[in-house]
């Protein structure tokens, strides 16, 4: 405890003395971590992107001709019930029909000849988004076909399968990017100080000689890490936040009417980037130095 | 204090020392002698655990310094103040940082490492030095300053390699005086040198290495 104060001269002093090599060690690392906060901002905005599309997903479930109208009342309290619903619409066959016949406009005439509606009357149903799994709304409609009254259900099956493609994609992306860039700031603070330690060898071998402990030896280098990689990371965070900053100023200022909805970096992740570094630089550091045998 | 019982070194199969015994009291200041090359570098290295032997015990201080575990070295070192014959004084420090650095390893706090380091320094006659760096020091001023970084951790025992191998008859004098002083606080003392003048009329305990071991002992 005592020698704090002196492990932070000497790290500090080394950092000076060598201060080119530091900083193209700090850049490096910033640029490191930029790359992984760029991706990570870019996987955040597809990803609110997707989920605003997938608003609009729904699910018709289509009643069977022979269902009673109780039938109909029993589905659709069911439905209300059911909480993975966030809007129910009922369709009756003669709605069906005038949405056909909408759709026909002139057309229509071919409908008018049919003296009875073929048309089956059915449920829109609106999925929450974080329910839209491909696995669970295939599960989910096939229990529904097991319902009293129900014809047939259908959605989105492709559509939502490539949507959520996209989506684990993107996170593996991100996960081997950030992985790579874990090994990469790590590396680079390991041979910063893989180089210092072995260029003061002299000066440790001394020190062992005066009887100094492994911490004693190692903990001015294992700071001189710590520091670089803490300023890589806030370096990246800082460089992140005004990239950002200038974006959303720069489309508010043109474009005013588009409503944009960029997502940002949440504010921990201003704290979480520089602790990051920190930590791949710390972990780096430790390895550079290596067993100290006496 | 230190006792050497048929201890052995080798370098690269060249031996060195063979079947070396001798030992040195509690508060007893000795010297060992013999030609360039007999072995009294390796002799002290052994004590401090810088080399260990092929064969044979040492202990110093009850504690088996041949065996002496990894982790236990530095703990033992610090109960040593050695003055290096090659010196390994930091040449990115300057004097003063050299000598507070030792105390800073014994966990000294701030304050109590200035006063005792302006005391050494008055002691070896550095005061003037104390912001100097080592390479712009004369040879005799260096050993100086590693005399100073020795003793100023008030070590249990002090093992000075060829210390006054560079410094004048009137340092030479100042320096023994010192060690003198040491040794009757309390500290053990061991000088290794083959300067002669050193221990003539000390009417201390001489040990001659000859023949890779203690050949015979004199008082000089
Ligand atoms: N690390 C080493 N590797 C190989 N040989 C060594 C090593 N250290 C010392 N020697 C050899 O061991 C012998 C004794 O060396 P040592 O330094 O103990 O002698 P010394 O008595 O201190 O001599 P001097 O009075 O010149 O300092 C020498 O012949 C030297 O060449
Ligand atoms: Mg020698």
């Amino acid at each position: 405890m005592k020698s704090i104060p002196y492990y932070l001269q000497t790290a500090l002093k080394n950092l000076w003395i060598e201060k080119w090599i530091n900083l193209l060690t700090v850049l490096s690392i910033s640029i490191g971590m930029l790359i992984l906060c760029t991706f990570s901002v870019i996987t955040l905005n597809l990803d609110s992107v997707l989920k605003q599309w997938s608003k609009g997903f729904g699910m018709v479930v289509y009643i069977n001709e022979q269902a009673s109208k109780e039938d109909e009342e029993n589905l659709k309290a069911l439905f209300m019930a059911d909480k993975d619903f966030l809007e129910i619409k009922y369709i009756s066959k003669e709605e069906a029909l005038t949405g056909v016949r909408k759709a026909l406009g002139d057309d229509a005439i071919i409908i008018d000849e049919i003296k009875e509606n073929p048309l089956p009357s059915s449920f829109e149903l609106k999925l929450q988004s974080k329910l839209l799994v491909p696995e669970y709304v295939k599960s989910k409609a096939a229990k529904m076909k097991q319902m009293a009254g129900v014809a047939e259900v259908q959605y989105g099956e492709q559509w939502l399968s490539s949507l959520n493609k996209i989506s684990e994609t993107m996170q593996k992306g991100a996960i081997v990017l950030g992985l790579a860039i874990f090994i990469a700031v790590t590396f680079i603070t390991y041979s910063t100080i893989k180089i210092f330690f072995h260029r003061r060898k002299e000066e440790v071998e001394t020190l062992k000689l005066l009887g100094a402990t492994k911490m004693f030896i190692k903990f001015p280098y294992l700071l001189e890490g710590l520091f670089i990689g803490t300023l890589g990371g806030i370096i990246s965070a800082a460089t992140i936040y005004s990239a950002y900053s200038f974006v959303t100023l720069r489309i508010g200022e043109f474009l005013p009417s588009l409503n944009f909805s960029i997502a940002v970096l949440p504010v921990q992740a201003y704290i979480i980037i520089p602790f990051a570094g920190a930590f791949m630089s710390l972990i780096g550091s430790y390895i550079a130095i290596g067993r100290i045998k006496y | 204090m230190i006792r050497f019982s048929n201890v052995s070194k080798s370098y690269d199969k060249e031996p060195i020392l063979k079947n070396l015994t001798m030992s040195v009291e509690r508060g007893e200041l000795a010297f060992i002698t013999g030609p360039s090359g007999a072995g009294k570098s390796t002799l002290l290295k052994l004590i401090y655990c810088s080399e260990r032997p092929d064969e044979g015990q040492i202990t110093v201080a009850d504690q088996v310094a041949s065996k002496m575990k990894q982790r236990l070295i530095p703990r033992y070192r610090r109960q040593i103040g050695v003055v290096f014959q090659d010196f390994k004084l930091l040449n990115n420090k300057t004097v003063y940082d050299n000598i507070a650095l030792a105390l800073r390893i014994h966990q000294m706090n701030s304050k109590a490492i200035r006063s005792q380091v302006i005391n050494v320094l008055k002691e070896v006659n550095m005061t003037h030095k104390a912001k100097e760096y080592p390479p712009c020091l004369s040879g005799g001023e260096q050993q100086r300053v590693v005399v100073a970084r020795a003793m100023v951790t008030k070590p249990m025992i002090l093992l000075a390699d060829e210390p006054t191998g560079n410094l004048d008859p009137e340092n030479e004098k100042s320096i023994m005086h010192l060690f003198r002083q040491i040794n009757t606080m309390g500290t053990t003392v061991l000088i290794a040198t083959h300067n002669e003048s050193l221990y003539s009329g000390s009417g201390r305990r001489v040990l001659i290495i000859k023949d890779k071991y203690i050949d015979k002992e004199i008082m000089g």
